[in-house]
């Protein structure tokens, strides 16, 4: 065990998609630096990396967050899902955005992805008032805001057939 | 970003020695939405040596209905607020302010204590690498003198009441008015200190709120409004989401029967800090409050505003704001 200095960089352990990676970070780093640069989840973009766009979105113990915002030091033991586990899982989000075009360039798109994937753990069966309020921090310069609710909501339909 | 010391309380007790320790050069992180943006930009001339994260201190979060108030842990998350029953039933004002904090993402890792404690968002204040080093940041180099670059530049979003110090810099918190109207207490590790007296005299324009470097908030405490009471909030903002209020307000009317019994009102982003309009509390009160009356409330709660060359549109809304908000909680019943 190297000797840190107090305050400094430190190792962590995150729990990304169920498996633990040890890591050191330096306080300075974010999440998104970390998950993105460093362990290759490419999927978590950066685009304002001030929090107001949503495309670094990932699941931290259940809430979508962006993270960008957020210290990776600060992240150690807490529960992260990214875009990759969702596609993993095969979500039926990932086929249902393909099939609505719910994207044009497709930079944003993962953030989407993961903060509809929240938003359906919570609330299997949203309005489009929901979908709405909980893609209020996602931007898409492309535009393509109205296939979101569509795929959205086709994927909630899914998710109850398969359960049914 | 500049590199700087990150340590993890597990107790409040160590929280607050480590920030005397750095004797002011430590700031507490919570949802970190406010801090790490102004760490990113570098928006201060001498940045903070170290945060202190309070999230692993236990005990911080959550929201408990107790006798006669409402307790809110200094950490719970202002999504959190936004959806609790409770908070919905019965202090609407603050389920509605909350709920239109930023974005949905930012509402998840942002906390109570954070939206009152926060940084303004003054765009020369703000301007990354201390681009407009201002009055508000203090320490002149020698034979410098500071200016507030926004009394000659671009001041659409500043002050209406004038400046503090010569700051036109206002307070942007959306949850403090909401917070202010329903008579909410701060229990810090120093004090137990009314809401509406944590921000600083006119003679100390760099500080947010008096709450001191080594001290921190442990809880939010907001005593049960009247069962004839209504509260409603609303913000004026560019963009439905993302944006801080241009102007925003709450208000807490007591009725008895039509007429006003007791009424608090709080408008934001229009002073350095927080604006009580009394005038306009004082003439509801003992009257019925008819659309006419919230007008002429609207028009004494923006009595003595001076606008900057950018910014009378602020006084017209504020004084729609005022009308709108009252007549939104005559209608709440």
């Amino acid at each position: 065990m190297p000797d840190f200095e107090e305050g400094g960089a430190r190792e962590v352990t995150l729990k990304i998609n169920g498996d633990d990676f040890r890591i050191l970070v330096e306080p300075r780093e974010n999440l998104r630096e970390v998950l993105h640069d460093r362990l290759g989840f490419t999927g978590t973009k950066e685009m304002c990396d001030r929090g107001a766009c949503g495309s670094c979105t990932v699941i931290m113990d259940g809430r979508p967050v962006v993270s960008c915002m957020m210290l990776a030091v600060e992240a150690g033991g807490h529960d992260i899902e990214t875009v990759e586990d969702i596609e993993r899982k095969q979500h039926p989000l990932i086929e249902t955005y393909a099939d609505h075009n719910a994207m044009q360039c497709g930079y944003c798109t993962p953030g989407f992805v993961v903060t509809a994937k929240a938003l359906l753990d919570r609330n299997p069966d949203p309005d489009e008032e929901a979908i709405k309020s909980a893609l209020e921090g996602n931007i898409c310069r492309c535009g393509t805001y109205p296939a979101h609710i569509w795929a959205i909501q086709a994927a909630a339909n899914r998710l109850k057939t398969r359960e049914a | 970003m500049r590199r700087f010391k990150h340590f993890d309380a597990s107790s409040l007790d160590e929280a607050v020695s480590l920030l005397a320790r750095f004797e002011g050069r430590a700031k507490v992180i919570a949802g970190g939405t406010d801090i790490v943006g102004t760490l990113k930009d570098s928006v201060l001339p001498e940045p903070y040596e170290a945060l202190v994260n309070i999230k692993t201190i236990p005990g911080l979060e959550g929201i408990r209905n107790g006798a006669g108030v409402l307790k809110i842990g200094a950490l719970t998350r202002l999504e959190d607020i936004a959806h609790n029953e409770t908070v919905q039933t019965k202090y609407a004002a603050l389920a509605q302010a909350a709920r239109v904090v930023a974005t949905p993402h930012i509402r998840e890792m942002g906390t109570i204590a954070g939206n009152i404690c926060q940084n303004t968002r003054c765009w020369y204040y703000r301007c990354a690498h201390n681009r407009f080093h201002c009055v508000r940041k203090g320490h002149a180099a020698p034979g410098q003198s500071l200016e507030c670059f926004a009394s000659d530049g671009d001041n659409r979003y500043h002050s209406i009441f004038g400046d503090v110090k010569d700051c036109l810099a206002v307070n942007p918190s959306d949850t403090i008015p909401a917070l202010i109207a329903l008579g909410a207490t701060l229990k810090t590790t120093k004090r137990s200190i009314a809401v509406k007296d944590i921000f600083p005299p006119s003679d100390e324009p760099t500080k947010m709120t008096i709450i001191d470097s080594d001290e921190i908030v442990i809880e939010v405490e907001i005593p049960e409004p009247q069962a004839s009471s209504r509260s409603a909030y609303h913000k004026v903002a560019i963009r439905k989401s993302i944006d801080f209020p241009i102007v925003n307000c709450a208000a807490v009317v007591d009725f008895e029967g039509d007429v006003v019994k007791d009424c608090h009102i709080c408008l934001n982003a229009v002073h350095y800090k927080p604006y009580v309009p009394e005038r306009a509390e004082a003439l509801l009160e003992g009257e019925p409050l008819t659309d006419e009356q919230a007008a002429t409330a609207g028009e004494a709660a923006v009595w003595g505003a001076k606008p900057l060359p950018m910014n009378s549109y602020k006084i017209t809304m504020a004084k729609g704001l005022v009308k709108k908000i009252l007549i939104a909680c005559r209608e709440a019943g």
